[in-house]
């Protein structure tokens, strides 16, 4: 089962809880289990086991899922939070201060289109190919999907990081 | 290359997407305009933060045994 650990943190982040995350992996290890002979010998089987996952989420799951409120897209301007702390803090150290509970609050705050591609990218290492293979979506939707979400989680934890006083900030 | 062009890779380039002229074209503007250098080190520093922070955490070890269990068991 050396996917368990990935399949749990897609979960986790697709749920947003962790009893249904443990329920979702749980049903994907039995669809995969049962499916094997479906399965492409020499292909991702990462790739496989994360597409059997998230459809599971989507027929299944995503109607009790139970998200934070999510961020509203449009209000964010997805301007670059580096020209704010070029002056003080041009290498991100801030960033270090944050830690991993409020990462991962900023991820599931991400709508959801948003928090699965950077879910399989950032968080599981994904290339943009396999991405768009898993979503189901053009190599370049998955480019701008990704862009946006960067900048959201960015903004959110440059914003949580001047409310706690990890860095001055700049009011641009 | 100038740095409206070199911004618009900034991420192909460091998830390592680009094909090989684009991503030495994207390069050789890096290494000549430090304003863009100095921009793409902190969007490298804020990805590897947040891998960092995000991949930390395993399966519970009860989920393993329950889907061991599941799948074998009994």
């Amino acid at each position: 089962m050396v996917h368990l650990d990935a399949l749990h943190r897609v979960a986790s982040r697709l749920t947003g809880n962790a009893a249904d995350a443990d329920d979702l992996v749980q049903e994907t290890m039995l669809k995969a289990y049962r499916a094997w002979d479906q399965y492409q010998r020499g292909t991702n089987a990462k790739g496989w086991l994360l597409t059997i996952l998230r459809h599971s989420f989507i027929n299944e799951y995503r109607r009790r899922s139970r998200h934070p409120e999510t961020v509203d897209l449009d209000a964010i301007e997805p301007f670059a939070i580096f020209d704010g702390v070029q002056e003080e803090d041009p290498q991100g150290k801030f960033f270090d201060q944050i830690v991993d509970d409020e990462v991962l609050r900023a991820i599931d705050r991400l709508p959801e289109q948003f928090r699965e591609a950077v879910v399989l990218s950032d968080v599981e290492g994904m290339s943009y190919e396999e991405i768009a293979r898993i979503l189901d979506v053009p190599i370049g939707t998955v480019k701008s999907r990704l862009f946006r979400a960067r900048k959201m989680l960015q903004a959110k934890l440059y914003e949580y990081a001047v409310s706690m006083g990890y860095i001055k900030g700049s009011h641009a | 290359m100038n740095c409206k062009e070199a911004l618009e890779h900034l991420y192909e380039f460091l998830d390592k997407e680009l094909t090989p002229d684009v991503e030495r074209d994207v390069r050789n503007h890096l290494g000549a305009c430090r304003p863009c250098g100095e921009h793409f080190d902190f969007e490298e520093a804020f990805l590897r933060f947040l891998q960092a922070r995000s991949r930390a955490r395993s399966a519970p070890p009860e989920l393993k045994r329950r889907i061991l269990n599941e799948l074998f068991g009994e």
